[in-house]
């Protein structure tokens, strides 16, 4: 999985794609190191329209990003998921702690 | 480069060994393959310049040798040839040598020809010493995975798991698992089991998991509820993993004594109620965070609760189960599950599924650990009966000839008195128990002592203090409404106060337990509603049951005045 970035003012947005996984950790934590080191940036999302899959090491990886996101008070969103995204998110019940659109 | 240069001809072989040296390698000399192979054991040269005929043993003879010495090691070999030797040259180079330089020497092909070895070899060397640190890394991973298998055993205690109530399976994706299948017993028998979900798998994930199993033993041994415990493994967790590393939890608490069951599923798959025909009658999903996101204080630790009066099943796994895949990508899948459990018999459900599992997975592999608990509940008498083992306990002594006047000397005594602001946050009676678990004519009786602690604390908060009525109990939903009642009551009781005394009287030989409990509410009329000694009187229904549990127990309890203050003696059995 390649993440990519789009920039469209003062938001990022971080699109996903295919298997969204351990192995994605190194792309996911560069893409979003980058984004955050990004002053003009205000706002992250991190789009999962293209993800099919995502397993316990990346919901472990959204909690590392949402606690650099913090630390450079900017927002973060989780946005487009589809339903199998959607189920595993709410089993972990992480719609008590990010914003999921 | 250390050059092994081999010839018989006393001229040649100074040209070339001279000319090595020149560029700036070492050179060994040889006179025949004979020589050549025992300078070569000797001193283990990184390439050799061979002749191809000579006498005693010729050139294609030695290299073979050398090749076959030299193992895994690469040696090259180089034939210098004369003209007519074509076929020795192309059977040598068949059985191993490496290249050749033909007669007369050109000594510029000679010098571009070491140098290009000269790379092969550093390359070689390279690929060697890597192949040698992944050994060794590998090596040491290894160990490093069977210290910590060990740990595992040694804290997960699968000796503990054996219990006849539950049936469990656990099948990690590595050799190493994740997943983590944990219970015990509370002093008054209720079953606390634990199934923990470790993010990702191997190492890491056993890892995630480690630092549940001491909160959980130790509260659960001590008594404490399922709330508290989850609240204290929130708070290890939190405090020894890092940040994006969390672990999926179901803590399930199945106590028969009550009839009740009590869930909190936090990140696991839902977990599937059934009744005696293994029919979903309920199911339990995950309505938190899992554990060591956020504190403990933010996270709703309240389980839900389940009261039956019929016999059937729980059922939790984790979702490397349901998700295991089959070579043709299809998941397994929760109507699978239910699916084989309800055409199987209660003994064999696990075994059932463990095969049905592998049938489907066809010879290959899961991709995530695999768990997977079966409990029962709604024993019948018969066997709660031996689980509480409430015949051990009838006393040997009949309490009628006991003159409880004589057993006055007192050997120890353990007094405590809350007051309105303890009793709302003390958990009480699993603080007492950690007394009375060092109290050695005690510690094989904690089960009993905790019964009856709990209940005669449990009557002087409820009735005592919080003036609640156990008739509500009757009503549909009233289990609920009650404990709902006395949530609301206790957070705002204002004034009150419980005494507790815990004496050991010397009698005869024996030591008996004096429990004395005492509130500061308006007691009620106990001489109404219970004879002295008449235990049989007392009803069996949803409420007194407790007090008739404590009568069962030990050898008398007794009402005191106004009826707010009550004595339990009780006789341990003896070691």
């Amino acid at each position: 999985m390649t993440p990519t970035v789009q920039i469209e003012g003062s938001v990022g947005r971080v699109i996903l794609s295919g298997q969204f996984d351990f192995s994605a950790h190194r792309e996911f934590r560069q893409v979003c190191e980058s984004i955050i080191a990004n002053p003009d940036i205000k706002e992250v999302l991190v789009d999962f329209q293209n993800v099919n899959y995502l397993d316990s090491s990346a919901l472990g990886m959204l909690l590392l990003l949402k606690e650099k996101i913090a630390a450079a008070s900017k927002t973060l969103a989780l946005v487009n998921c589809r339903d199998t995204v959607k189920q595993v998110l709410e089993i972990a019940c992480f719609g008590k702690i990010f914003t999921i659109r | 480069m250390k050059i092994l240069v081999v010839d018989d001809t006393e001229a040649i072989l100074l040209l070339i060994s001279r000319f090595v040296e020149a560029l700036g390698h070492s050179a060994l000399v040889a006179r025949n393959g004979q020589e050549a192979v025992e300078l070569w054991r000797a001193e283990q040269p990184d390439l050799v310049l061979m002749d191809v005929m000579m006498p005693i043993m010729s050139g294609p003879e030695a290299a073979v040798q050398i090749k076959a010495e030299a193992g895994g090691t690469w040696v090259p070999i180089v034939f210098v040839t004369g003209v007519g030797e074509e076929n020795a040259l192309a059977d040598a180079i068949e059985r191993g040598a490496d290249d050749y330089i033909n007669k007369p020497v050109n000594f510029r092909v000679l010098e571009a020809k070491l140098k290009a070895f000269g790379r092969t070899l550093d390359l070689n060397r390279k690929v060697r010493e890597q192949s040698q640190t992944l050994a060794d890394y590998y090596e040491r991973a290894e160990e490093e995975k069977r210290v910590v298998r060990h740990l595992m055993d040694q804290m997960v205690n699968s000796e503990r798991l054996a219990d006849p109530q539950f049936d469990y399976l656990l099948s990690p994706a590595e050799s190493l698992s994740g997943d983590l299948i944990a219970a015990a017993r509370t002093p008054g028998q209720a079953l606390h089991i634990l199934l923990a979900d470790g993010i990702g798998h191997g190492l890491t994930a056993a890892l995630n998991v480690l630092p549940l199993t001491q909160p959980f033993y130790s509260m659960t041994e001590k008594g404490y509820s399922i709330t508290d415990i989850l609240f204290e493994m929130n708070a290890k967790v939190r405090q020894v993993l890092p940040i994006g590393r969390f672990v999926c939890v179901s803590l399930i608490s199945i106590d028969e004594v009550s009839g009740t069951i009590e869930i909190w599923n936090a990140g696991m798959p839902p977990i599937q109620i059934l009744d005696a025909n293994k029919q979903v009658l309920r199911v339990c999903s995950s309505s938190n965070l899992p554990l060591g996101i956020v504190p403990s204080h933010s996270l709703d630790l309240v389980p839900e609760r389940i009261y039956y009066k019929e016999p059937g099943y729980i059922i939790a796994y984790s979702d490397g189960l349901v998700e295991a895949r089959n070579p043709s990508q299809t998941e397994y899948g929760l109507a699978s599950l239910l699916g084989v459990l309800a055409q199987t018999h209660a003994e064999s459900m696990i075994q059932a599924v463990q095969e049905h599992l592998n049938d489907f997975l066809a010879g290959g592999q899961h991709h995530d650990d695999v768990s997977l608990v079966v409990a029962r509940f709604g024993l019948d008498e018969r066997e709660l009966q031996a689980k509480l083992d409430i015949e051990a306990v009838k006393p040997k002594v009949d309490p009628s000839t006991i003159d409880f006047n004589l057993a006055t000397e007192c050997n120890w005594r353990y007094s405590l008195i809350l007051s309105a602001d303890e009793l709302r946050y003390v958990n009480t009676i699993p603080f007492m128990m950690s007394f009375v678990k060092e109290i050695k004519s005690l510690s094989h009786v904690q089960s009993d002592i905790f019964l009856i602690l709990t209940e005669l604390f449990v009557n002087a908060v409820d009735h005592g203090l919080l003036m609640l009525d156990s008739k509500i109990k009757t009503a549909p939903d009233g289990m609920e409404v009650y404990l709902a009642q006395r949530a609301e009551r206790l957070a705002h009781l204002q004034e009150g106060r419980i005494e507790i005394d815990l004496m050991g009287l010397q009698y005869k030989d024996a030591e008996i337990l004096k429990i004395r409990v005492k509130d500061s509410g308006a007691g009620f009329d106990w001489r109404a509603i219970y004879n002295a000694h008449d235990a049989a009187a007392i009803p069996s229904s949803t409420f007194g049951r407790g007090v008739s549990l404590v009568r069962a127990l030990s050898l008398k309890v007794q009402f005191i005045g106004l009826g707010n203050e009550v004595e339990v003696y009780y006789l341990p059995t003896q070691t």
